[in-house]
């Protein structure tokens, strides 16, 4: 096929595709504003969309947790700051910021297919970032995820095991 | 009616095969995705690559988008522009698959849907030979014209 008889399909193929594009645009908004299950043109809203997802997510009471714990079959993931958790954190706990979420996830998918759960918690019961985490390992094919509202607060004041550093 | 060229020609004879298995598949994928618009906007969402405000007119757009070009590869009305558009889609679509499986994230595809699976290298193996396909109509294409007087 030479270059010049594709160039002669090609500049039609552009002009048609103009017309179907408006075509579509056109019976897309008309039908969209007629049928009954329609959706706001502009009107999407995410943060809306992730609380939901959020409020999806199972969580854990201080005595379940526990008993999880002692089970050995759970890792807890401490979803505050690295500083925060240096300075003390539920014991055998790993810290994983939201952000973070994507390069832990990998290792995290192992640890999955070994039977072992997740428990995240940060500290306060308004604490956006156990969901945070919670939310972004869901997203990342781990769906063994629960989170421990205000869970660093509750279990240092119970007296359960605690660590302090790094590890 | 009376057949000519039928089937004697391999590469028209093919282009209609592809040309009718492509509108077939986009007729599917653009009605599933019409009747629930809602999921489909949380699986454009889900890809995280566009702004809020893109994500309702896209998810109203698209399908309607798919079934037009599945319209008109089947009618043989404007197929070199439906064929242009089908490859374009399936490009947009390959990166955008790419992008995800390169960032870990594990979301549903959306390509049919809210019923689909969730992304994988064998989605991607599968949109870039549909873009492969649309590309040999665009070029052989010759219409219901070439077979039938």
């Amino acid at each position: 096929m030479t270059q010049n008889n594709f160039s002669q399909k090609l500049y039609p193929a552009f002009r048609e595709s103009i017309i179907i594009l408006a075509v579509a645009l056109f019976i897309a908004v008309v039908f969209n504003s007629f049928r009954s299950n329609n959706i706001p043109l502009f009107g999407f809203s995410s943060a809306a969309l992730i609380k939901e997802q959020q409020a999806k997510i199972p969580s854990i009471t201080l005595s379940e947790a526990h008993d999880l714990y002692l089970n050995n079959k759970v890792i807890f993931i401490d979803a505050r700051d690295p500083f925060s958790f240096e300075e003390g954190h539920i014991a055998g706990a790993i810290n994983i910021y939201p952000d973070e979420a994507s390069l832990q996830a990998a290792s995290l998918k192992i640890k999955v297919d070994q039977g072992f759960s997740f428990i995240t918690y940060c500290d306060g019961p308004q604490c956006p970032l156990s969901k945070e985490t919670a939310y972004a390992l869901i997203l990342r094919g781990i769906p063994t995820v629960k989170i421990f509202v205000n869970g660093w607060s509750i279990w240092s004041k119970a007296g359960y095991p605690i660590s302090k550093g790094k590890k | 009616m009376k057949f000519k060229n039928f089937p004697r020609h391999f590469i028209p004879f093919f282009a209609l095969i592809c040309r009718l298995t492509l509108a077939i598949i986009f007729f599917y994928a653009g009605i599933e995705k019409i009747v629930h618009p809602g999921d489909f906007a949380v699986a454009i969402y889900n890809y995280q690559l566009l702004p809020d405000f893109a994500i309702n007119l896209l998810a109203i757009f698209l399908p309607c988008l798919e079934v037009i070009i599945a319209l008109s590869l089947v009618s043989d009305i404007y197929t070199r522009g439906a064929a242009l558009f089908s490859a374009l889609l399936f490009l947009t679509f390959a990166t955008a698959l790419t992008i995800n499986l390169v960032r870990g994230l594990d979301i549903s595809c959306g390509c049919f849907g809210a019923s689909s699976g969730n992304i994988s290298w064998f989605y991607l193996a599968r949109d870039l030979s549909l873009f492969c396909i649309s590309v040999f109509i665009l070029i052989y294409d010759c219409g219901w014209r070439y077979f039938f007087v």
